[in-house]
């Protein structure tokens, strides 16, 4: 028996030096490849500075309205230790509430008015999305997870990928497949110029809220009783549970400021991508998953920062490494992949994707 | 015993018109037509008969919150823990009956009250000419009509009768009423066991349980014989159904093959029986016509797909959602090998190789190994980035995969003819014979596609069995199990994954390659992320890591909706729905595996979980052990141990 263990043993060590090696050895090749792209093609090209500026300030903007996002997926890994899968399709149903009071305010011509009105009317309008996806958020988890909280961790993951998908058709079956346009009310449509550099005024809108929202975020968690009880929730559930925090509201509270965001971001996505439909949160929603790894998930600062650094590199990515658009996605899944194999624990925060997961 | 209070059943009705809403809003009502009032109700009443039982009962559907030794769960899906704490079901005395149809009554009047209101706020908003908004005024009006019964220009004219919303009113209250009779009936009667478990138990006998037993062996023979007549040119017993009857009765037909195969006893019988299954599963393909068999070629093809993710998911535990990634990879190697299309990256490097591009270049069987090769291939390929990652991050960065090979297809413009697709692949041939020339008379086309799909999913299964019952089928649970225990033990983590990645994707190379050749024509939204999902929902409906579950799975999922053609756009809803409701209710699926059964059985895993014998010690408790095995394999697998 002695040497066959022996054997295990020396098996066991060669396995885990030749996943190391393996992956170093790929990830350098990845890295050797970007590095290679960038100087030969993208560096060449000549764009003018103002083109890497614009760019740039497009990858802040998305990046702004993916951190809303990815702030939600952070809230509810942090203290339920699930990926909230479904989190895309909150964000879609916000941006199809927020169309509809959008048309109800432009059929009652608030939109035209003098621009206070209009201010108020767009606050309405993200109010109004914001609601509808915590309505969404909060059926979500009483109907969908709640039920599965002691199961093991694939099966609500499974129930996610459901929730998902029936989210995404139920709305497809209600309000068909054609998109829906967002039109922008004139006085928003517009933007400033600053040298060579065009900011449109919806992105600054945009920013400005997302930051704002953030902040807003910040201040619950840090400095309220109630961001206390959410905080002790997501260090140890059962200890919470038995000072006097209850951990069922604290859950549904979490589930609802993530959704209030999300829905905030998809009203927002929908005035930036000007076109919101069944399918539209998904792929938003992988990214912004990616920016919550990125940043370090059940993080909070991390998923911001995270999802300004997956913005940017997402704008500037394809004309940096020269090749065309229609391949950001592929930069975001490979950059997603590359954290989780270099750094895990994302930019700032703990060891979590082998260990926890 | 919970009493059923008022504000309870005003939340039943609640909740059972969100419910109606949402199915009035997904537009039901307006496709079932005249009908839609008393199916609602019909659904209602389910509804309320499920909530009243259980708020009779005092147990919810749950799983129940004790805290597992380390505070975080387990990977595992049907892991202990999973039993429901069944407190006892009490009769309802007299009040509690009283109490019951009070309460029934309640959501009934509050669920038709609500849905009264809801349609006559819309019905006179339209009456009166409003504009509701664009997408609501085409979906309301004539779901709002089929559920009053007026027509839709009624509606319009404003001139629906009041009585008819009163009718509304009525009817779901009988609704309520109904289900409340029905939980008082069942307690009254007899107030300790529910009626099936009444029955079963008074039949279980020797005598009846021989009888079951042969008839459901028999079952499948039968079915197949009248298939086979009614295939017969100028038998018809369905007029113009016939096609899809005959679909519905093959698809009962092959799952109750399954059954038949988990009734015989190992030994003589199977021996006998198992053959004959076998050779009554061949002659299908020969007896079905063109549809049928294309639905069934279809089946087959994600039952393939089905074993493979099986091995990656259910064998070594890596939740894999980038599945189709392997399945596209098959499907296009075999049509750059055999359809006229091709690809300036492919003439040059025939060129290199010195081969003149002849089309089409090779056969199915020649391009079988090729596109094997290249699946495996991309299996390690994207098999070793992941090495490290487990569970969630797992399965989100193979969807990425999944979703960069689809984007790959859509935008290589010059590789893959981008979203025109490959045309005109050629048909799979038999020693040198062209497809046609066997494939006219007494096989159509599909039926050849369908017999290649039958033998290679029997081979496919055939291996998957095998591997999971060898030293590698052993590695993978152990490793599923506890990655670093396994590794501890001298599992070789990175072979044993790259093994089960390269097998896996093997199995769905050779599925794309029958689904190449099925289709003719493919493109890229061919091998979208629902080719995935779909595979995934088929093995966890079907029943994770048990190959019948699988066929099972495979046939509710990809068949029934062939059946049911007439709700095609409903079927992704529902079956996003059944996901859902299947993981709180059944997590292990609908038939598990042995394996499962018996590692949640395992006594050091009972130990550790308090509990966890209850469900055990109440076995033929009647309702609530009926109830503890809806949602606890375990309690089954005391039980198949008992009937073995």
């Amino acid at each position: 028996m002695a040497p066959s263990r022996l054997t295990a043993q020396v098996a066991g060590v060669n396995g885990k030096t030749a996943l190391r090696f393996l992956l170093r050895a790929f990830g350098a090749a990845i890295l050797v490849l970007v590095i290679w792209r960038v100087t030969t093609v993208g560096l060449a090209e000549g764009y003018p500075a103002s083109f890497w500026i614009s760019q740039a300030l497009n990858g802040l903007v998305l990046g702004g309205v993916y951190a809303l996002v990815a702030l939600g997926y952070t809230l509810v890994y942090g203290i339920l230790f699930m990926i909230n899968f479904a989190h895309g399709e909150v964000m879609m149903i916000g941006g199809i509430a927020g169309f509809f009071a959008l048309q109800f305010s432009q059929a009652r011509g608030w939109l035209e008015g003098p621009w206070p009105v209009v201010v108020v009317a767009l606050l309405l309008i993200m109010l109004f999305g914001m609601a509808a996806s915590v309505l969404i958020g909060v059926t979500l988890e009483r109907l969908a997870y709640r039920p599965l909280r002691q199961a093991p961790r694939l099966v609500p993951l499974i129930s996610a990928i459901g929730a998902s998908l029936f989210l995404q058709y139920s709305v497809l079956l209600i309000f068909g497949v054609s998109p829906h346009s967002y039109r922008k009310p004139a006085l928003i449509s517009g933007g400033m110029r600053m040298g060579d550099v065009f900011i449109p005024y919806t992105g600054a809108i945009i920013f400005v809220t997302s930051i704002l929202l953030m902040l807003a975020l910040y201040f619950i968690i840090q400095r309220t009783k109630l961001g206390r009880a959410m905080r002790a929730v997501a260090e140890d559930r059962a200890t919470a549970s038995l000072m006097g925090v209850d951990v069922n509201a604290v859950i549904v509270i979490t589930f609802m400021l993530g959704s209030a965001l999300a829905g905030a971001a998809g009203v927002m996505l929908g005035f930036h991508n000007t076109v919101v439909k069944f399918n539209s949160g998904f792929v938003p929603g992988l990214k912004a998953f990616t920016a919550a790894v990125l940043g370090g998930i059940g993080n909070i600062p991390g998923a911001m920062f995270g999802a300004l650094i997956l913005g940017l590199i997402e704008a500037i990515g394809p004309s940096a490494l020269g090749i065309p658009t229609e391949y950001k996605d592929v930069i975001a899944f490979t950059l997603l992949v590359l954290i989780l194999i270099f750094r895990p624990s994302g930019l700032f925060g703990e060891v979590l994707s082998e260990k926890k997961a | 015993m919970t009493p059923i209070r008022a504000n309870g059943a005003i939340r039943n009705g609640l909740i059972a018109f969100a419910f109606l809403g949402y199915l009035i809003l997904i537009g039901i009502p307006g496709r079932i037509g005249g009908a839609a009032l008393p199916v609602l109700a019909l659904v209602a009443a389910l509804f309320f008969w499920v909530r009243l039982r259980r708020d009779a009962s005092g147990t919810d559907g749950s799983f129940p919150q004790t805290a597992s030794p380390t505070g975080k769960p387990g990977w595992e899906i049907g892991a202990p823990g999973h039993t429901v704490s069944q407190e006892q079901v009490m009769p309802l005395p007299g009040a509690g009956g009283a109490l019951a149809i009070r309460s029934g009554l309640l959501a009934g009047i509050t669920t038709g009250l609500l849905i009264a209101i809801v349609s006559f706020a819309f019905a006179s908003a339209i009456g009166s000419g409003a504009s509701i908004q664009p997408v609501l005024d085409k979906i309301v009006p004539v779901n709002v009509a089929a559920l009053i019964g007026v027509s839709p220009g009624q509606i319009a004219n404003d001139e629906v009768p009041t009585l008819r919303y009163l009718l509304l009113v009525l009817i779901f209250t009988a609704a309520g009423l109904l289900a409340a009779l029905a939980v008082v009936a069942a307690r009254v009667r007899n107030p300790q066991k529910a009626p099936v478990a009444r029955l079963s138990k008074s039949l279980d006998s020797q005598l009846y349980r021989t009888v079951a037993r042969f008839t459901g062996i028999l079952l499948p023979f039968l079915l197949l014989a009248y298939i086979a007549w009614l295939g017969i040119p100028g038998v018809s017993a369905f007029g113009s159904n016939e096609g899809t009857v005959r679909l519905l009765l093959t698809l009962i037909a092959t799952g109750s093959g399954l059954f038949a195969l988990r009734l015989v006893r190992p030994g003589r019988e199977q021996n006998v029986v198992a053959p004959l299954l076998a050779l009554g599963a061949l002659t299908m393909p020969f007896i079905l016509d063109q549809f049928q068999n294309s639905v069934m070629g279809l089946v087959f093809i994600f039952v393939m797909m089905g074993l493979g993710l099986n091995i990656v998911v259910g064998y070594a535990g890596l939740l894999d959602l980038g599945y189709v990634a392997f399945f596209a990879i098959g499907a296009y190697t075999y049509a750059f090998l055999s359809a006229p299309f091709s690809s300036p990256y492919i003439s040059s490097l025939l060129n290199l190789l010195a081969i003149s591009p002849e089309i089409p270049l090779l056969g199915y069987w020649t391009a079988l190994p090729v596109a094997m090769l290249t699946a495996a291939i991309g299996g390690i390929l994207l098999g070793i980035p992941v090495l490290r990652l487990r569970g969630d991050y797992l399965a989100i960065v193979t969807l990425g995969f999944g979703e960069i090979i689809r984007l790959f297809m859509l935008n290589l413009g010059e590789l893959t003819n981008g979203p025109r697709g490959i045309l005109e692949i050629s048909q799979p041939g038999l020693f040198g014979l062209a497809p046609q020339s066997f494939s006219s008379g007494f096989l159509s086309s599909q039926g050849w596609i369908f017999l290649l799909a039958l033998i290679s999913s029997a081979l496919v299964a055939f291996v998957a069995i095998r591997l999971n019952d060898s030293r590698l089928g052993r590695a993978w649970f152990a490793m599923q199990e506890d990655e670093d225990v396994a590794e501890a033990t001298g599992v070789h983590l990175v072979r044993t994954k790259l093994l089960a990645f390269a097998i896996g994707a093997t199995f769905a190379g050779m599925a794309g390659q029958l689904y190449a050749s099925r289709q003719i024509n493919i493109f890229p939204e061919n091998f979208s992320l629902f080719v995935s999902i779909d595979a995934l929902a088929l093995i966890i409906v079907g029943g994770i890591g048990s190959p019948a579950g699988i066929v099972l799975g495979a046939l509710a999922l990809k068949g029934l909706p062939e059946v049911l053609r007439g709700v095609d756009e409903y079927r992704i809803v529902t079956f996003a729905a059944l996901l859902v409701i299947m993981m709180i209710v059944r997590p292990a699926g609908i038939l598990p595996s042995a394996r499962r059964r018996t590692q949640v059985a395992a006594p050091d895993e009972q130990a550790l979980t308090p509990g966890a014998e209850e469900p055990v010690a109440k076995e033929l408790d009647g309702d609530t052990a009926r109830q503890a095995q809806a949602a606890s394999p375990q309690s089954e697998a005391v039980r198949d141990k008992e009937d073995q």
